[in-house]
């Protein structure tokens, strides 16, 4: 009954407001569409929503007001198990990793092939071809609350794409990583969208958004503006 | 729905609980009171069955003869009596034959007693009913004495098996405590699973927020949880068997020694042993199954 309409845009908001408890509306009468294969930046000051507006699309939170479609499903309307399917096609980087610190970086990689039932022998080839790529294939093994923190943003970088999902949300994913090997997670984000998957990106980023010339979800005043490529006036703040 | 590869899954750090060791010991003494409470249950069974069988199947209906200067007044009074008896006996749906001794056959029954030489026709000899009754039939004993003592005020009931009606009377009220003691146990080891189930839940919650993240369902979570449960179910279970091993024995060592021969009949057959020995397979899934519902029924409420 729920199932991933390919026709309807991947991420659709109508008049959308979020809130926490009884405080106020961070974001206010938001409407966003994400078509399917498209890549967006995310950009505002801090605290101006970003990573609110994303735990929405990653299924996190259900808006306080407005209609949040995932895949052509009201989330209001969709039951726990569809829910967690649509999960498992939502590639996520979350800011603060939210890596399982007491397992292993394989592990955690590992993790959404697991909830899907993938037999371990795929797992293991899959999980440390991508660690090598990442560069972690030195301390696969190593439980993740050792690690760096450029390591962590790593680990969370490739347990996002492991799957191959058809949307990656990745807030602040070059954050902690050294200069050299941010270029390299952009051109993975790229790759992942000329492969078909929806890219967006949360960024304080400058370098980020002038090279990479693609279109900023811009958060200001509780509202929402989307910014072309290199139509970037001066009122904007990242 | 039970899938082994989900099983070997150990994203959440069940084993470092700290209600782990509670649940071990809370297990642990449940199994233990619920063996020794089985056993009991199982010993009166093995009572009742040879008691029962030893007052179904026949009983004996004695006349005793009724005292006149007039002897053959008395005899044919005693014979009337007896008849009305045979009549009453006969027309209860539960007897398949009603035999009234004729003299031959009492006099043999007298003969050890009272040599070769007497002639019970002199003696006012009780006259005695043998009653086949058909397997399974409930009679109660006392209800039976009281009808015979209105159509036949001289007849008597086996004393003995009145008794021993009385006693399994006794000893299937001491089952049914027994069996409710069994079904509390169950009871309150389910309540404190399901507590200390709830009580991770809530520990684990950031590691529970990122599985269902990632897309698993409760069911993957649950599995984790019944898997850890199981385990601890089943230790919990050995201990509590190793533990009422020693004291069944003690106990029926105990009972053995009472006189009259009536405990002696209480000893475990070996399928009760095996059922005992077999708890800690029972205690592991009935903690698997708690703790599965309990985490399935706690997550349904999160997003
Ligand atoms: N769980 C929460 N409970 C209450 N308030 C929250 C919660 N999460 C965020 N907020 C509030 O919502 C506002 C927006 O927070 P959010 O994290 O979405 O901002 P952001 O744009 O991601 O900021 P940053 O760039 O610093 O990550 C903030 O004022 C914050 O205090
Ligand atoms: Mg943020």
């Amino acid at each position: 009954m729920f199932e991933v309409n390919e026709k309807e845009p991947v991420i659709e908001m109508e008049k959308v407001c979020i809130r926490y408890g009884q405080g106020p509306e961070i974001l206010t009468n938001i409407d966003l569409t994400l078509e399917r294969g498209s890549f967006h930046f995310l950009t505002g000051k801090s605290g101006a929503g970003k990573t609110s507006l994303l735990s929405m699309m990653y299924l996190a939170q259900k808006p306080s007001r407005g209609r949040v479609s995932v895949f052509g499903n009201n989330v209001n309307f969709t039951n726990r198990n569809a829910l967690s399917m649509f999960r498992r096609r939502i590639g996520v980087v979350f800011q603060d990793f939210r890596l399982l610190e007491h397992v292993s970086a394989f592990d955690n990689v590992a993790l959404p092939l697991r909830v899907c039932g993938m037999g371990e022998k795929e797992i293991r080839k899959r999980v440390t071809e991508l660690l090598k790529w990442v560069e972690i294939d030195r301390s696969t093994s190593a439980i993740t609350s050792t690690l760096s923190g450029g390591e962590k943003q790593r680990v969370a970088i490739a347990r996002a794409v492991i799957n191959r999902p058809d949307v990656l949300l990745a807030d602040e994913p070059t954050g902690n990583v050294d200069n050299d090997i941010a270029p390299k997670l952009m051109k993975l984000f790229i790759e992942l969208n000329k492969l078909g998957t929806t890219v967006v990106i949360a960024t304080h980023n400058e370098n980020l958004i002038r090279d990479f010339k693609y279109p900023c979800i811009h958060l200001k005043n509780h509202g929402l503006r989307i910014i072309k490529a290199g139509e970037r006036g001066s009122d904007v703040e990242i | 729905m039970w899938k082994y590869d989900n099983l070997k899954h150990r994203e959440l750090p069940l084993s470092k609980d700290s209600s782990n060791l509670f649940l071990k010991i809370m297990i642990s003494i449940s199994v233990f009171l619920f063996a020794v409470t089985l056993a009991g249950v199982l010993a009166i069974n093995s009572m009742l069955i040879n008691w029962n069988s030893s007052i179904l199947g026949s009983l004996t209906v004695q006349i005793i003869p009724v005292n006149s200067s007039d002897r053959q007044k008395a005899r044919d009074e005693t014979i009337v009596q007896e008849q009305r008896a045979v009549a009453m006996l006969e027309a209860m749906p539960e007897t398949i034959k009603v035999t009234p001794l004729n003299e031959d056959q009492l006099q043999h029954l007298l003969r050890p007693w009272l040599g070769d030489d007497v002639n019970i026709d002199d003696l006012p000899t009780p006259r005695l009913i043998d009653v086949k009754i058909k397997p399974r039939a409930e009679i109660n004993f006392k209800v039976l004495a009281e009808k015979l003592a209105s159509v036949a005020p001289q007849a008597s009931l086996d004393n003995h098996k009145l008794w021993l009606n009385k006693l399994i009377n006794f000893a299937a009220g001491i089952k049914m405590l027994a069996l409710a003691v069994l079904l509390l146990v169950i009871c309150v080891t389910s309540g404190a699973i399901f507590y200390t189930t709830q009580t991770s839940l809530g520990l684990h919650r950031d590691v529970i927020e990122i599985l269902h993240l990632m897309g698993a369902k409760d069911t993957y979570i649950a599995q984790q949880y019944a898997g850890r449960t199981a385990i601890l179910g089943f230790i919990g279970g050995i201990i509590g068997v190793a533990l009422a091993v020693p004291v069944i024995f003690l106990i029926a060592h105990m009972a053995g020694q009472i006189e009259g021969g009536i405990i002696n009949e209480a000893h475990l057959s070996r399928g009760a042993w095996t059922a005992i020995t077999s708890l800690p397979i029972f205690s592991a899934l009935i903690a698997m199954q708690t703790a599965y519902y309990t985490v399935k029924k706690t997550l349904e409420r999160m997003m």
